[in-house]
Protein backbone atom coordinates (compact mmCIF):
# COMPACT_ATOMS: atom_id res chain seq x y z
CA UNK A 1 0.00 0.00 0.00
CA UNK A 2 1.03 3.47 -0.74
CA UNK A 3 2.04 5.29 2.59
CA UNK A 4 2.29 9.33 3.08
CA UNK A 5 3.18 11.38 5.45
CA UNK A 6 1.21 13.98 6.17
CA UNK A 7 3.11 17.12 8.28
CA UNK A 8 0.71 19.79 9.89
CA UNK A 9 0.65 21.38 13.54
CA UNK A 10 -3.03 21.91 13.17
CA UNK A 11 -4.51 18.71 14.94
CA UNK A 12 -7.77 19.13 13.20
CA UNK A 13 -6.64 19.56 9.04
CA UNK A 14 -4.06 16.40 10.03
CA UNK A 15 -7.19 14.48 11.19
CA UNK A 16 -9.06 15.53 7.88
CA UNK A 17 -6.12 14.86 5.98
CA UNK A 18 -5.48 11.31 7.23
CA UNK A 19 -9.22 10.69 7.45
CA UNK A 20 -9.72 11.52 3.61
CA UNK A 21 -6.49 9.68 2.59
CA UNK A 22 -6.90 6.67 4.21
CA UNK A 23 -10.21 6.58 2.44
CA UNK A 24 -8.84 6.82 -0.51
CA UNK A 25 -6.78 3.71 0.31
CA UNK A 26 -3.37 5.49 0.97
CA UNK A 27 -1.68 4.18 4.41
CA UNK A 28 -1.11 7.79 6.54
CA UNK A 29 1.46 8.35 8.98
CA UNK A 30 1.63 11.85 10.32
CA UNK A 31 3.53 14.80 12.10
CA UNK A 32 3.19 17.73 13.62
CA UNK A 33 7.01 19.20 13.53
CA UNK A 34 9.90 19.45 11.51
CA UNK A 35 11.44 17.70 14.26
CA UNK A 36 8.88 14.80 14.15
CA UNK A 37 8.50 14.80 10.26
CA UNK A 38 12.38 14.16 9.18
CA UNK A 39 12.28 11.43 12.04
CA UNK A 40 9.30 9.71 10.88
CA UNK A 41 10.48 9.75 6.97
CA UNK A 42 13.84 8.19 8.40
CA UNK A 43 12.51 6.07 10.17
CA UNK A 44 9.89 4.75 7.73
CA UNK A 45 10.34 6.52 4.44
CA UNK A 46 7.35 7.16 3.24
CA UNK A 47 6.07 7.18 -1.13
CA UNK A 48 5.26 10.92 -0.62
CA UNK A 49 5.02 13.44 1.74
CA UNK A 50 2.75 16.47 2.28
CA UNK A 51 4.53 19.31 4.03
CA UNK A 52 2.97 22.16 5.34
CA UNK A 53 5.29 25.35 4.80
CA UNK A 54 4.58 26.67 8.25
CA UNK A 55 5.97 24.45 10.98
CA UNK A 56 6.20 25.13 14.87
CA UNK A 57 9.89 24.53 14.95
CA UNK A 58 11.15 24.97 11.77
CA UNK A 59 10.62 26.06 8.09
CA UNK A 60 8.55 23.77 5.63
CA UNK A 61 11.14 24.66 3.40
CA UNK A 62 14.00 23.76 5.31
CA UNK A 63 12.38 20.52 5.96
CA UNK A 64 12.09 19.42 2.35
CA UNK A 65 15.29 20.78 1.53
CA UNK A 66 17.01 17.86 4.58
CA UNK A 67 14.24 15.33 2.42
CA UNK A 68 15.59 16.44 -0.59
CA UNK A 69 19.07 15.73 0.41
CA UNK A 70 18.39 11.77 0.54
CA UNK A 71 15.65 10.84 -0.86
CA UNK A 72 13.51 11.47 -4.16
CA UNK A 73 10.04 10.95 -2.42
CA UNK A 74 7.87 13.74 -3.80
CA UNK A 75 7.10 15.99 -1.77
CA UNK A 76 3.66 18.21 -1.89
CA UNK A 77 3.56 21.62 0.06
CA UNK A 78 0.45 23.14 1.53
CA UNK A 79 0.86 26.95 1.46
CA UNK A 80 -1.24 29.86 2.10
CA UNK A 81 -1.99 32.50 -0.91
CA UNK A 82 0.19 35.13 -1.21
CA UNK A 83 3.27 33.16 0.09
CA UNK A 84 4.70 33.45 -3.83
CA UNK A 85 8.34 33.29 -2.45
CA UNK A 86 7.38 30.97 0.04
CA UNK A 87 6.12 28.77 -2.50
CA UNK A 88 9.33 28.99 -4.77
CA UNK A 89 11.94 28.72 -1.88
CA UNK A 90 10.36 25.57 -1.12
CA UNK A 91 10.21 24.36 -4.99
CA UNK A 92 13.53 25.67 -5.42
CA UNK A 93 14.53 23.40 -1.88
CA UNK A 94 13.20 20.08 -3.56
CA UNK A 95 9.23 20.17 -3.19
CA UNK A 96 7.49 19.10 -6.65
CA UNK A 97 4.44 20.66 -6.00
CA UNK A 98 2.07 22.83 -3.92
CA UNK A 99 -1.78 23.33 -2.82
CA UNK A 100 -3.11 26.66 -1.40
CA UNK A 101 -4.70 26.70 1.52
CA UNK A 102 -8.20 26.19 1.72
CA UNK A 103 -7.83 23.24 -0.52
CA UNK A 104 -10.05 20.59 -1.61
CA UNK A 105 -9.39 17.01 -1.30
CA UNK A 106 -9.81 16.27 -4.61
CA UNK A 107 -7.18 18.13 -5.62
CA UNK A 108 -4.60 16.72 -3.34
CA UNK A 109 -5.48 13.58 -4.65
CA UNK A 110 -4.71 14.45 -7.69
CA UNK A 111 -1.34 16.70 -7.35
CA UNK A 112 -0.25 13.43 -5.43
CA UNK A 113 -1.73 10.65 -7.82
CA UNK A 114 0.03 13.25 -10.60
CA UNK A 115 3.41 13.15 -8.18
CA UNK A 116 3.47 9.25 -7.27
CA UNK A 117 3.24 8.83 -11.15
CA UNK A 118 5.79 10.75 -11.99
CA UNK A 119 7.88 9.15 -9.05
CA UNK A 120 7.84 6.03 -11.02
CA UNK A 121 10.75 5.63 -13.87
CA UNK A 122 9.73 5.15 -17.49
CA UNK A 123 12.26 4.40 -19.70
CA UNK A 124 9.71 4.59 -22.66
CA UNK A 125 11.33 5.91 -25.91
CA UNK A 126 8.02 7.73 -26.81
CA UNK A 127 5.63 10.42 -24.38
CA UNK A 128 2.46 10.70 -25.38
CA UNK A 129 0.26 13.01 -23.32
CA UNK A 130 -2.72 14.18 -24.92
CA UNK A 131 -2.34 14.79 -28.77
CA UNK A 132 1.21 15.50 -27.85
CA UNK A 133 3.66 13.11 -28.74
CA UNK A 134 7.59 13.22 -28.76
CA UNK A 135 9.99 10.82 -29.75
CA UNK A 136 12.97 11.08 -27.43
CA UNK A 137 15.09 9.19 -29.40
CA UNK A 138 14.30 10.09 -33.01
CA UNK A 139 14.08 14.23 -31.79
CA UNK A 140 10.97 14.21 -33.29
CA UNK A 141 7.36 16.00 -31.88
CA UNK A 142 4.15 15.73 -33.55
CA UNK A 143 0.41 16.98 -32.02
CA UNK A 144 -2.56 15.64 -32.84
CA UNK A 145 -0.30 13.13 -35.79
CA UNK A 146 0.80 16.49 -37.53
CA UNK A 147 5.00 16.93 -36.99
CA UNK A 148 6.04 20.08 -35.39
CA UNK A 149 9.15 21.89 -36.22
CA UNK A 150 11.01 22.91 -32.91
CA UNK A 151 14.18 25.22 -32.64
CA UNK A 152 16.62 23.52 -30.49
CA UNK A 153 15.45 25.38 -27.20
CA UNK A 154 12.01 25.15 -28.03
CA UNK A 155 12.77 21.07 -27.76
CA UNK A 156 14.51 21.20 -24.56
CA UNK A 157 12.22 23.71 -23.23
CA UNK A 158 8.98 21.11 -24.59
CA UNK A 159 10.97 17.94 -23.24
CA UNK A 160 12.11 19.01 -19.88
CA UNK A 161 8.27 19.91 -19.18
CA UNK A 162 6.88 16.93 -20.76
CA UNK A 163 9.19 14.95 -18.63
CA UNK A 164 8.06 16.33 -15.45
CA UNK A 165 3.99 16.21 -16.43
CA UNK A 166 1.90 17.56 -13.99
CA UNK A 167 4.91 19.02 -11.90
CA UNK A 168 5.11 22.90 -11.48
CA UNK A 169 8.58 23.77 -12.79
CA UNK A 170 9.84 26.87 -11.36
CA UNK A 171 11.26 29.59 -13.76
CA UNK A 172 14.09 29.13 -12.13
CA UNK A 173 15.08 25.65 -12.34
CA UNK A 174 14.17 25.52 -16.35
CA UNK A 175 16.22 28.76 -16.87
CA UNK A 176 18.71 26.46 -15.07
CA UNK A 177 17.81 22.98 -17.07
CA UNK A 178 17.38 24.18 -20.55
CA UNK A 179 19.82 27.84 -20.84
CA UNK A 180 22.03 26.97 -18.16
CA UNK A 181 22.83 28.69 -14.38
CA UNK A 182 24.05 31.66 -16.32
CA UNK A 183 20.12 32.49 -17.31
CA UNK A 184 18.81 31.45 -14.48
CA UNK A 185 17.52 34.89 -13.89
CA UNK A 186 16.10 35.65 -16.98
CA UNK A 187 12.95 34.70 -17.15
CA UNK A 188 11.83 37.41 -20.30
CA UNK A 189 13.52 34.48 -22.10
CA UNK A 190 11.33 31.55 -20.88
CA UNK A 191 8.01 34.01 -21.56
CA UNK A 192 9.32 34.50 -24.76
CA UNK A 193 10.29 30.62 -25.84
CA UNK A 194 6.80 29.30 -24.07
CA UNK A 195 4.65 32.01 -26.17
CA UNK A 196 6.44 30.57 -29.29
CA UNK A 197 5.99 26.58 -27.86
CA UNK A 198 2.09 27.65 -27.80
CA UNK A 199 1.92 28.66 -30.75
CA UNK A 200 2.84 25.56 -32.37
CA UNK A 201 1.62 23.39 -30.46
CA UNK A 202 -1.92 24.79 -28.51
CA UNK A 203 -5.04 24.48 -30.49
CA UNK A 204 -5.79 27.89 -29.17
CA UNK A 205 -2.36 29.85 -27.90
CA UNK A 206 -4.41 32.13 -25.96
CA UNK A 207 -6.48 29.76 -23.96
CA UNK A 208 -3.35 26.97 -23.51
CA UNK A 209 -4.56 23.62 -22.12
CA UNK A 210 -1.18 21.64 -22.05
CA UNK A 211 1.48 24.53 -21.21
CA UNK A 212 -0.37 26.24 -18.24
CA UNK A 213 1.25 29.48 -16.60
CA UNK A 214 1.42 29.40 -12.68
CA UNK A 215 1.64 33.03 -12.22
CA UNK A 216 4.77 34.29 -10.64
CA UNK A 217 6.10 30.69 -9.85
CA UNK A 218 6.17 29.26 -13.23
CA UNK A 219 4.96 26.62 -15.73
CA UNK A 220 3.25 23.03 -15.65
CA UNK A 221 2.61 20.55 -18.72
CA UNK A 222 -0.73 18.59 -18.14
CA UNK A 223 -2.70 16.76 -20.22
CA UNK A 224 -5.69 18.20 -20.62
CA UNK A 225 -7.78 14.95 -20.62
CA UNK A 226 -6.73 14.10 -17.59
CA UNK A 227 -6.33 17.06 -15.73
CA UNK A 228 -9.96 17.85 -16.16
CA UNK B 1 17.19 88.35 6.41
CA UNK B 2 19.26 91.62 6.07
CA UNK B 3 22.19 92.54 4.09
CA UNK B 4 24.43 94.37 5.73
CA UNK B 5 24.52 96.44 2.96
CA UNK B 6 20.78 96.97 2.82
CA UNK B 7 18.96 100.26 3.71
CA UNK B 8 16.00 100.36 5.96
CA UNK B 9 13.51 98.27 5.49
CA UNK B 10 10.34 100.75 4.76
CA UNK B 11 9.73 104.48 5.02
CA UNK B 12 9.20 104.57 8.77
CA UNK B 13 12.12 102.53 9.34
CA UNK B 14 14.05 104.87 7.24
CA UNK B 15 12.64 108.17 9.38
CA UNK B 16 12.91 106.69 12.96
CA UNK B 17 16.59 105.39 11.55
CA UNK B 18 17.43 109.49 10.14
CA UNK B 19 15.88 111.06 13.47
CA UNK B 20 17.95 108.89 15.39
CA UNK B 21 20.80 109.30 13.08
CA UNK B 22 20.82 113.17 13.29
CA UNK B 23 19.80 113.18 16.74
CA UNK B 24 22.78 110.78 17.64
CA UNK B 25 24.93 113.58 15.63
CA UNK B 26 23.50 116.04 17.32
CA UNK B 27 23.50 114.83 20.51
CA UNK B 28 27.64 113.74 20.33
CA UNK B 29 28.11 117.13 19.00
CA UNK B 30 26.70 118.88 22.33
CA UNK B 31 29.06 116.22 24.33
CA UNK B 32 31.81 117.38 22.42
CA UNK B 33 31.19 121.12 22.99
CA UNK B 34 31.33 120.54 26.76
CA UNK B 35 33.80 118.32 26.77
CA UNK B 36 36.09 120.91 24.76
CA UNK B 37 37.20 123.39 27.49
CA UNK B 38 38.78 120.00 29.48
CA UNK B 39 39.94 117.92 26.30
CA UNK B 40 41.81 118.46 23.57
CA UNK B 41 39.37 118.62 20.40
CA UNK B 42 40.97 116.78 18.12
CA UNK B 43 40.79 113.79 20.21
CA UNK B 44 37.11 114.14 20.95
CA UNK B 45 36.64 113.49 17.50
CA UNK B 46 36.60 109.83 18.19
CA UNK B 47 33.00 110.35 20.25
CA UNK B 48 31.36 109.96 16.88
CA UNK B 49 32.00 107.03 16.72
CA UNK B 50 28.89 106.51 19.58
CA UNK B 51 26.68 107.47 17.16
CA UNK B 52 27.64 105.35 14.05
CA UNK B 53 27.99 102.57 16.24
CA UNK B 54 24.32 102.03 17.14
CA UNK B 55 23.54 103.30 13.84
CA UNK B 56 25.12 100.86 12.19
CA UNK B 57 23.87 97.71 14.20
CA UNK B 58 20.11 99.20 13.99
CA UNK B 59 19.72 100.29 10.41
CA UNK B 60 23.03 98.96 8.84
CA UNK B 61 25.82 100.31 6.52
CA UNK B 62 23.84 103.12 4.53
CA UNK B 63 22.60 105.12 7.29
CA UNK B 64 26.02 104.33 8.96
CA UNK B 65 27.81 105.33 6.29
CA UNK B 66 25.47 108.70 6.17
CA UNK B 67 26.20 109.74 9.73
CA UNK B 68 29.84 108.78 9.59
CA UNK B 69 29.81 111.45 6.48
CA UNK B 70 27.30 113.85 8.64
CA UNK B 71 29.90 113.34 11.76
CA UNK B 72 32.89 114.46 9.79
CA UNK B 73 30.92 117.43 8.43
CA UNK B 74 29.85 118.34 12.00
CA UNK B 75 33.42 117.68 13.67
CA UNK B 76 34.99 119.82 10.57
CA UNK B 77 32.56 122.91 10.84
CA UNK B 78 32.24 123.15 14.41
CA UNK B 79 35.14 122.21 16.21
CA UNK B 80 38.09 121.82 14.03
CA UNK B 81 39.81 125.58 13.66
CA UNK B 82 39.66 127.23 12.19
CA UNK B 83 35.40 126.69 13.09
CA UNK B 84 32.83 127.88 10.82
CA UNK B 85 34.67 126.59 7.14
CA UNK B 86 34.83 123.21 5.95
CA UNK B 87 38.50 122.11 5.55
CA UNK B 88 38.48 119.16 3.57
CA UNK B 89 42.01 119.04 2.72
CA UNK B 90 43.37 119.24 6.27
CA UNK B 91 44.83 115.73 6.71
CA UNK B 92 43.47 114.67 10.14
CA UNK B 93 39.71 115.39 9.19
CA UNK B 94 40.02 112.89 6.40
CA UNK B 95 41.77 110.68 9.58
CA UNK B 96 38.94 110.93 11.25
CA UNK B 97 36.23 110.25 8.25
CA UNK B 98 38.47 107.13 7.79
CA UNK B 99 38.24 106.01 11.19
CA UNK B 100 34.08 106.73 11.08
CA UNK B 101 34.16 105.00 7.40
CA UNK B 102 35.59 101.84 8.66
CA UNK B 103 33.99 101.35 12.21
CA UNK B 104 30.67 101.80 10.21
CA UNK B 105 31.23 98.40 7.94
CA UNK B 106 33.00 96.51 10.59
CA UNK B 107 30.35 96.96 12.86
CA UNK B 108 27.48 96.69 10.49
CA UNK B 109 29.33 93.49 9.24
CA UNK B 110 29.12 92.05 12.57
CA UNK B 111 25.67 93.13 13.47
CA UNK B 112 24.57 91.47 10.03
CA UNK B 113 26.19 88.45 10.79
CA UNK B 114 25.08 88.13 14.30
CA UNK B 115 21.63 88.73 13.02
CA UNK B 116 21.90 86.22 10.33
CA UNK B 117 22.88 83.56 13.01
CA UNK B 118 20.35 84.20 15.21
CA UNK B 119 18.02 84.03 12.12
CA UNK B 120 19.90 80.63 11.26
CA UNK B 121 19.46 79.37 14.54
CA UNK B 122 16.57 79.95 15.04
CA UNK B 123 15.28 78.69 11.57
CA UNK B 124 17.10 75.51 12.57
CA UNK B 125 15.09 75.23 15.82
CA UNK B 126 11.61 75.91 13.71
CA UNK B 127 12.72 72.89 11.32
CA UNK B 128 13.47 70.63 14.25
CA UNK B 129 10.05 70.97 15.83
CA UNK B 130 8.84 70.90 12.28
CA UNK B 131 10.82 67.65 12.02
CA UNK B 132 9.99 66.12 15.36
CA UNK B 133 5.71 66.73 14.96
CA UNK B 134 6.20 64.80 11.28
CA UNK B 135 8.05 62.39 12.67
CA UNK B 136 5.40 61.42 15.46
CA UNK B 137 2.83 61.78 12.81
CA UNK B 138 4.71 59.24 10.80
CA UNK B 139 5.30 57.13 14.42
CA UNK B 140 1.41 57.22 14.43
CA UNK B 141 0.76 55.99 11.02
CA UNK B 142 2.78 53.22 10.91
CA UNK B 143 1.46 52.32 14.58
CA UNK B 144 -1.33 52.07 12.91
CA UNK B 145 -0.05 50.21 10.14
CA UNK B 146 1.60 47.66 11.70
CA UNK B 147 -1.47 47.40 13.87
CA UNK B 148 -3.58 46.94 10.86
CA UNK B 149 -0.98 44.35 9.46
CA UNK B 150 -1.20 42.28 12.40
CA UNK B 151 -4.52 42.47 12.42
CA UNK B 152 -4.99 41.53 8.75
CA UNK B 153 -2.10 38.74 9.49
CA UNK B 154 -4.08 37.19 12.74
CA UNK B 155 -7.23 37.30 10.76
CA UNK B 156 -5.87 36.12 7.09
CA UNK B 157 -4.14 32.79 9.26
CA UNK B 158 -6.74 32.80 11.76
CA UNK B 159 -9.49 32.54 9.44
CA UNK B 160 -7.76 30.18 7.11
CA UNK B 161 -6.45 27.36 9.34
CA UNK B 162 -9.67 26.73 10.41
CA UNK B 163 -11.39 27.01 7.01
CA UNK B 164 -8.23 24.99 5.61
CA UNK B 165 -9.64 22.18 7.73
CA UNK B 166 -13.57 22.56 6.83
CA UNK B 167 -12.85 21.88 3.32
CA UNK B 168 -10.28 18.92 3.62
CA UNK B 169 -12.89 17.94 5.96
CA UNK B 170 -15.95 18.22 3.89
CA UNK B 171 -14.29 17.81 -0.13
CA UNK B 172 -13.29 14.15 2.00
CA UNK B 173 -17.10 13.75 2.50
CA UNK B 174 -18.28 14.64 -0.46
CA UNK B 175 -15.82 12.61 -2.62
CA UNK B 176 -16.35 9.92 -4.12
CA UNK B 177 -12.84 8.34 -4.80
CA UNK B 178 -12.73 8.10 -1.02
CA UNK B 179 -14.45 5.25 0.73
CA UNK B 180 -15.04 5.84 4.41
CA UNK B 181 -16.32 4.03 7.22
CA UNK B 182 -18.95 5.32 9.92
CA UNK B 183 -16.48 6.40 12.14
CA UNK B 184 -14.43 8.23 9.62
CA UNK B 185 -17.76 9.72 8.75
CA UNK B 186 -18.62 10.74 12.72
CA UNK B 187 -14.36 11.91 12.52
CA UNK B 188 -14.75 14.42 9.52
CA UNK B 189 -18.41 15.84 10.82
CA UNK B 190 -16.52 16.48 14.01
CA UNK B 191 -13.56 18.19 12.80
CA UNK B 192 -16.09 20.78 10.77
CA UNK B 193 -18.12 21.08 14.11
CA UNK B 194 -14.94 21.71 16.08
CA UNK B 195 -13.25 23.96 13.24
CA UNK B 196 -16.25 25.67 12.58
CA UNK B 197 -16.55 27.10 16.50
CA UNK B 198 -13.29 27.97 16.51
CA UNK B 199 -14.16 30.63 13.39
CA UNK B 200 -17.27 31.59 15.31
CA UNK B 201 -15.06 32.11 18.21
CA UNK B 202 -12.84 34.15 16.45
CA UNK B 203 -15.15 36.47 14.72
CA UNK B 204 -16.82 36.72 18.56
CA UNK B 205 -13.66 37.94 19.64
CA UNK B 206 -13.10 40.54 16.62
CA UNK B 207 -16.00 41.93 17.73
CA UNK B 208 -15.92 42.55 20.72
CA UNK B 209 -12.20 43.94 20.86
CA UNK B 210 -13.58 46.49 18.22
CA UNK B 211 -16.73 47.38 21.04
CA UNK B 212 -13.98 47.42 23.59
CA UNK B 213 -11.99 49.95 21.56
CA UNK B 214 -15.27 51.81 20.45
CA UNK B 215 -15.87 51.98 24.29
CA UNK B 216 -19.20 50.97 23.25
CA UNK B 217 -19.31 48.14 26.15
CA UNK B 218 -21.70 48.97 29.24
CA UNK B 219 -21.70 46.37 32.06
CA UNK B 220 -24.67 45.38 33.32
CA UNK B 221 -23.84 44.44 37.24
CA UNK B 222 -25.48 41.97 39.47
CA UNK B 223 -24.80 40.05 42.45
CA UNK B 224 -23.26 36.86 41.45
CA UNK B 225 -20.94 34.37 43.71
CA UNK B 226 -17.56 33.11 42.19
CA UNK B 227 -18.75 29.69 41.84
CA UNK B 228 -21.14 30.59 39.58
CA UNK B 229 -18.79 32.11 37.57
CA UNK B 230 -16.35 29.38 36.70
CA UNK B 231 -19.11 27.26 36.58
CA UNK B 232 -20.44 29.55 33.59
CA UNK B 233 -17.11 29.77 32.22
CA UNK B 234 -16.42 25.63 32.58
CA UNK B 235 -19.67 25.48 30.79
CA UNK B 236 -18.35 27.55 27.28
CA UNK B 237 -14.95 25.64 27.43
CA UNK B 238 -16.93 22.51 27.12
CA UNK B 239 -15.32 19.58 26.85
CA UNK B 240 -11.83 21.18 27.05
CA UNK B 241 -12.95 22.86 30.58
CA UNK B 242 -12.26 19.02 31.94
CA UNK B 243 -8.36 19.63 31.83
CA UNK B 244 -8.96 22.64 34.25
CA UNK B 245 -8.54 21.95 38.01
CA UNK B 246 -10.54 24.12 40.06
CA UNK B 247 -10.29 24.85 44.26
CA UNK B 248 -12.64 26.88 45.62
CA UNK B 249 -12.68 28.96 48.79
CA UNK B 250 -15.53 28.94 50.63
CA UNK B 251 -14.61 32.28 52.05
CA UNK B 252 -14.96 34.32 48.80
CA UNK B 253 -17.86 36.39 49.03
CA UNK B 254 -19.97 37.40 46.44
CA UNK B 255 -19.24 39.65 43.76
CA UNK B 256 -20.77 42.62 41.95
CA UNK B 257 -20.37 41.93 37.80
CA UNK B 258 -21.53 41.48 34.48
CA UNK B 259 -21.68 37.35 34.33
CA UNK B 260 -21.58 37.79 30.46
CA UNK B 261 -18.39 39.78 30.23
CA UNK B 262 -16.69 38.37 33.40
CA UNK B 263 -17.08 35.48 31.85
CA UNK B 264 -15.44 36.29 28.37
CA UNK B 265 -12.43 36.99 30.84
CA UNK B 266 -12.64 33.71 32.18
CA UNK B 267 -13.12 31.89 29.36
CA UNK B 268 -10.04 33.82 27.14
CA UNK B 269 -7.61 33.40 30.33
CA UNK B 270 -8.53 29.42 30.66
CA UNK B 271 -8.35 29.23 27.19
CA UNK B 272 -4.97 30.73 26.61
CA UNK B 273 -3.95 28.86 29.54
CA UNK B 274 -5.16 25.41 27.66
CA UNK B 275 -3.56 26.77 24.40
CA UNK B 276 -0.04 26.74 25.76
CA UNK B 277 -0.32 23.11 28.08
CA UNK B 278 -0.63 20.32 27.35
CA UNK B 279 -1.66 18.97 31.16
CA UNK B 280 -3.79 20.35 33.50
CA UNK B 281 -4.81 24.40 33.71
CA UNK B 282 -5.19 25.22 37.32
CA UNK B 283 -7.82 27.94 38.55
CA UNK B 284 -7.64 28.48 42.20
CA UNK B 285 -9.74 31.18 43.81
CA UNK B 286 -8.93 33.24 46.51
CA UNK B 287 -10.22 35.33 49.36
CA UNK B 288 -8.34 38.54 49.65
CA UNK B 289 -9.75 41.33 51.99
CA UNK B 290 -11.80 43.70 49.58
CA UNK B 291 -11.10 41.31 46.55
CA UNK B 292 -11.80 37.86 44.98
CA UNK B 293 -8.13 36.78 43.38
CA UNK B 294 -8.57 34.13 41.06
CA UNK B 295 -5.56 32.64 40.02
CA UNK B 296 -4.78 30.83 36.57
CA UNK B 297 -1.88 29.03 36.39
CA UNK B 298 -0.51 26.32 33.47
CA UNK B 299 2.97 24.78 33.00
CA UNK B 300 3.61 25.85 29.27
CA UNK B 301 6.40 27.84 28.23
CA UNK B 302 5.10 31.03 30.15
CA UNK B 303 5.04 34.79 29.41
CA UNK B 304 8.06 37.10 27.98
CA UNK B 305 6.62 40.25 28.72
CA UNK B 306 4.19 40.85 31.26
CA UNK B 307 3.08 44.06 29.66
CA UNK B 308 2.83 43.35 25.89
CA UNK B 309 0.87 39.91 26.58
CA UNK B 310 -2.12 42.15 26.82
CA UNK B 311 -1.65 43.84 23.52
CA UNK B 312 -3.81 43.21 20.81
CA UNK B 313 -2.40 40.93 17.71
CA UNK B 314 0.89 39.71 20.19
CA UNK B 315 0.57 36.66 19.90
CA UNK B 316 3.39 34.00 20.99
CA UNK B 317 3.55 32.24 17.90
CA UNK B 318 2.56 31.99 14.37
CA UNK B 319 0.14 28.97 15.20
CA UNK B 320 -1.11 30.46 18.68
CA UNK B 321 -3.93 31.84 17.63
CA UNK B 322 -4.40 35.55 16.84
CA UNK B 323 -3.23 37.59 20.06
CA UNK B 324 -6.77 38.40 20.72
CA UNK B 325 -7.99 36.62 24.10
CA UNK B 326 -6.06 38.33 26.46
CA UNK B 327 -6.62 41.88 25.17
CA UNK B 328 -10.51 41.48 25.14
CA UNK B 329 -10.01 39.84 28.49
CA UNK B 330 -8.29 42.64 29.95
CA UNK B 331 -10.66 44.99 28.39
CA UNK B 332 -13.58 43.37 30.11
CA UNK B 333 -12.35 42.95 33.40
CA UNK B 334 -11.86 46.76 33.58
CA UNK B 335 -14.91 47.76 32.06
CA UNK B 336 -16.08 45.94 35.31
CA UNK B 337 -13.76 47.53 38.14
CA UNK B 338 -11.97 44.32 37.76
CA UNK B 339 -8.11 43.79 37.37
CA UNK B 340 -5.98 41.29 35.34
CA UNK B 341 -2.09 41.01 34.92
CA UNK B 342 0.46 38.26 34.50
CA UNK B 343 2.53 37.69 37.72
CA UNK B 344 5.89 36.58 37.42
CA UNK B 345 6.44 32.92 37.70
CA UNK B 346 9.53 30.45 37.45
CA UNK B 347 7.70 28.03 35.39
CA UNK B 348 4.84 28.63 33.11
CA UNK B 349 2.35 31.27 33.25
CA UNK B 350 0.60 33.14 35.99
CA UNK B 351 -2.47 34.96 35.19
CA UNK B 352 -4.49 36.87 38.10
CA UNK B 353 -7.80 38.36 37.92
CA UNK B 354 -8.80 40.63 40.69
CA UNK B 355 -12.46 40.79 41.31
CA UNK B 356 -13.67 43.54 43.84
CA UNK B 357 -15.93 42.32 46.56
CA UNK B 358 -19.51 43.79 45.73
CA UNK B 359 -20.36 46.67 48.23
CA UNK B 360 -23.89 45.83 49.08
CA UNK B 361 -24.94 42.99 51.07
CA UNK B 362 -25.89 39.99 49.39
CA UNK B 363 -29.00 38.88 49.50
CA UNK B 364 -29.25 35.30 51.58
CA UNK B 365 -31.68 33.06 49.83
Amino acid sequence: MTRILVVDDEPQILRALQTSLRGAGYEVDTATTGEQALTAAAVRPPDAVILDLVLPDRRGTDVARELRAWSAMPIIVLSVVGDEADKVAALDAGADDYVTKPFGVDELLARLRAALRRAEPSGEPVLEIGDLRIDFDAHAVAFDGRSVQLTPHEYALLTLLARNEGKLMTHQAILREVWGRAYADESHYLHVYVSQLRRKLEPDPARPRYILTEPGVGYRLVDPLRAS
Amino acid sequence: MKSPLRGPANVTEGLVGFLASAGAVVLVSAAIAVLDRWIPVLSLGVLYILAVMPVAVLWGLALASAVSVASMLAFNWFFLPPTHTFQLRDGANWAVLAVYLATAVVVSALAARARRRAELAEAREREAAARAAAELEAEALRRSDSLKTALLHAVSHDLRSPLTAIVAAASGLANPQVSLDEVDRRELVETIRIEAERLDRLVGNLLDLSRLRAGAVVPHPELWTVDDLVSRALDELGSRGDRVAVTFDEDAPPVEVDAAQLERVLVNLLDNALKFSDRSVELRVEADGDAVLLHVTDDGPGVADRDLVFEPFHSAGERRGAGLGLAIARGFAEANGARVWAEPSERGAHFVLELPVAARAPVVA
